[in-house]
């Protein structure tokens, strides 16, 4: 390994591995979001060359604005189902692609190939099946649940986004789960199978709780995702009936670009980055602390 | 490792520089070298077209070439901002509601000579003060669309769209649709938000009067608070035509359900009779219905027929094309304006404009006219004088998504009638004391 003494020794190897990284990182990321924070302070539209700086104006009128808070606590609702929904059916695919059966490495791809079909694809292909195939199927065979399209119903609407971003991660998480339960020692397994230990039991105190760094992984993964999904929203329901399904990341889109209020748009944006932030780091603290050795 | 970085920013400065030679100082292009200017659109149903007519016109010449910027799925507004921001601002734009924010960036166009053909009023939005910012890009209008073919089955004979020009009288049409077997529905509506708060709103805004400041005030006063929609006679026969078509809608059911592309289906295939919609549906429709004719009839608001908007049809001039004053060259400029009017005014130019874009001319002097049904039936409102403005081009930019949301509660029945009015009024207020 390296023994650096002198300073300079230790700034050239700094240069030589990191710098180049770190300009990338503060170029692209670092910079950005400190203008953007500064634009927060500022009533510039967008494309003006004058601007005045207004103070906390334009938090003021992100605080105010009502359908914020209703983006908001949609977003939550919305990212409460998706992950748990989602963790739970890419456990269970993950349990029964690595049960041994027949064709398992067909499903295994299979499961995931949703996961490489671009959100707006996706959101366009899921459109039609709930606008149109469902809509017939209802039809014909006097369905009533599926005889109007999901889309133009509040709550149908809500369930709709779910199912698309359940369906859409599942795959990816299981995956992650298909490489926990394949990193548990055959050893344990083959023990309590000769301590007479029963499949769930088996599933209970020995694969999940070998495995919690695989939930850490997929939770952080899920959360993160959901709650800042847009292209799917955009896609499949554009915040619609009414407004009713604008998730956090369309709500901020929409205030600067479609409403044209830059100021309080961004301001959302910066909010919206210290709630997910407060959210995560809480949630991976937590989880670290759930880990167990082998 | 160094050289790899030296390269990446040689290609950063070598980006700058050629972004820096767009100011109006930079020395003209070589004589020889064609003249870049590049084109902003954001109409992605004749993107193609264009494209098309775009590879004509620069094999045509040898001075200018063009280039398209497409604007895919990002918004207008959002794609601006982010082109000026770096400097690459294109030489034209297609541009509509953001030349509020956008106009100190443009050209003077004034001196052009379409200027004098244009239809009357259509330049009053590019207006800014003794300079005319902008050319029309082209007429749109909307109204009830209709399918002759349901219609004539209807009233048993040859449909006269003159014949509809009060709520009865709409109303018994749709009676017949139904009654008389010619359709499954009278009507559809599409419940998109820029639909009902941008067009159907468009029609109390208009209706309010003939006098162009006397609606304009209407609207300036909505702002300050100081109407009462409830009791304006406009507004309720407004509504009581919008309970019309609500009772009579073939997704009564599920209003909210249809997406944009259940309209010109349900409209050509003789599902309804019926659609409030415009006339750039018409290529879908002509896709499904190639011989069928349609027509436009004005929204009556009132049992009398001599009422203003009971003739007339919403018909106005959606987007401009707008030349980039502050980061092109004087050759761009001069280039762009060319281009422009070769579009307009050379045989090819409006060839392609009529024919292949699809476009209705706001020009007195194109030789070249639209065959089609439907468009026939806009001109003929325009030859009349019926048309009713565009009030909706002033509206602030949230005022479609704001009141497209009520409508839609109202559509599904969530609110009622006063609950509406509320929601409009609240909101209006709100933007007058911003």
């Amino acid at each position: 390994m390296y023994k650096e003494t002198t300073l300079k020794k230790k700034i050239t190897v700094f240069s030589i591995f990191a710098l180049i990284p770190l300009f990338v990182f503060t170029a692209v990321v670092i910079v950005p979001f400190i203008i953007g924070f500064i634009m927060t302070l500022t009533n510039w539209n967008g494309t003006s060359s004058v601007f005045q700086f207004i103070g906390f104006n334009n938090y003021k009128a992100a605080f105010s604005d009502n359908q914020f808070w209703v983006s908001l606590w949609l977003t939550i609702r919305y990212v409460f189902f998706t992950l748990i929904l989602t963790n739970i059916v890419a456990f269970f695919l993950a349990l029964l692609v690595t049960a041994g059966r027949k064709g398992q490495h067909f499903f295994r791809a299979g499961f995931f190939t949703p996961n490489l079909v671009g959100g707006i694809i996706l959101g366009f292909v899921w459109q039609f099946i709930f606008a149109r195939v469902l809509v017939y199927f209802g039809k014909t065979w006097g369905l009533d649940i599926f005889t109007y399209s999901w889309l133009g119903d509040t709550t149908k609407a809500f369930w709709a986004l779910v199912i698309v971003g359940v369906w859409q991660n599942a795959g990816y998480m299981m995956l992650i789960y298909i490489a926990g339960l394949m990193s548990i020692p055959s050893s344990l397994s083959e023990a309590a199978n000769l301590d007479g230990a029963g499949s769930f039991q088996q599933l209970f105190r020995i694969k999940i709780p070998m495995m919690i760094s695989s939930f850490t992984i997929c939770l952080f993964l899920t959360l993160q995702r959901s709650f800042m999904v847009y292209d799917t929203n955009l896609s499949l329901t554009k915040g619609g009936p009414y407004r009713s399904t604008e998730i956090i990341a369309m709500h901020v889109y929409d205030d600067a670009f479609i409403y044209r209020n830059f100021g309080s748009g961004q301001a959302k944006a910066i909010m919206l980055f210290i709630i997910v932030s407060l959210i995560v780091t809480l949630q991976v603290r937590v989880m670290k602390r759930l880990e167990v050795d082998a | 490792m160094s050289a790899l970085l030296a390269s990446g920013l040689a290609a950063c400065s070598g980006s700058e520089n050629s972004s820096s030679s767009a100011n109006p100082n930079a020395e003209p292009a070589k004589a020889g070298s064609p003249t870049e200017i590049s084109v902003l659109i954001g109409k992605s149903e004749i993107i193609s077209q264009f494209e098309e007519m775009v590879e004509h016109y620069n094999t045509s010449q040898d001075q200018v070439n063009v280039s398209i910027i497409s604007l895919g799925n990002q918004n207008a507004f959002d794609k601006m901002t982010t082109l000026y921001a770096s400097n690459n601002a294109p030489t034209i734009t297609m541009m509509g509601s953001e030349y509020e924010s956008m106009h100190d960036k443009l050209l003077d166009l004034s001196d052009q000579p379409w200027v004098p053909h244009v239809m009357k009023g259509s330049l009053d939005y590019v207006t800014d003060g003794s300079q005319i910012k902008g050319m029309p890009v082209s007429v749109e209008a909307f109204g009830l669309m209709y399918n002759k073919k349901v219609l004539d089955q209807a009233s048993g004979g040859d449909f006269d769209p003159a014949s509809i020009k009060t709520q009865d009288q709409l109303k018994s049409l749709m009676d017949n649709i139904t009654s008389s077997g010619a359709a499954e529905g009278a009507i559809h509506i599409s419940p998109m938000d820029w639909s009902l708060g941008a067009h159907y709103t468009n029609i109390f805004f208009t209706d309010q009067s003939s006098d162009r400041d006397q609606r304009h005030k209407f609207l300036d006063d909505l702002k300050k608070g100081t109407v009462n929609l409830s009791e304006n006679k406009v507004f309720s026969g407004w509504m009581n035509t919008l309970d019309l078509m609500k009772a009579y809608n073939i997704n009564k059911s599920s209003p909210l359900s249809p997406v944009y592309d259940d309209g010109p289906t349900a409209l050509a295939t003789g599902q309804v009779g019926l659609w409030f919609m415009g006339n750039w549906a018409y290529p879908q429709i002509q896709e499904l219905d190639p011989e069928g004719q349609y027509g436009f009839l004005p929204v009556p608001i009132s049992n009398n027929a001599e009422d203003y908007g009971n003739s007339e049809i919403s018909v106005g001039v959606p987007s401009y094309w707008v030349v980039d004053a502050e980061q092109s060259t004087t050759d761009q400029q001069k280039a762009a304006k060319e281009f422009l009017n070769w579009m307009i005014s050379s045989e090819d130019g409006q060839d392609y404009y009529v024919n292949k874009l699809n476009f209705l001319s706001v020009f007195d002097n194109f030789t070249a006219e639209p065959a089609d049904s439907l468009s026939q039936s806009v001109l003929s409102y325009m030859k009349s004088g019926n048309t009713l403005e565009w009030m909706n081009t002033y509206y602030p930019a949230d005022a479609f998504p704001a009141m497209g949301t009520s409508m839609q509660k109202y559509l599904a029945d969530k609110i009622n009638k006063s609950e509406l009015v509320k929601e409009f009024e609240a909101y209006w207020i709100k933007k007058g004391s911003n």
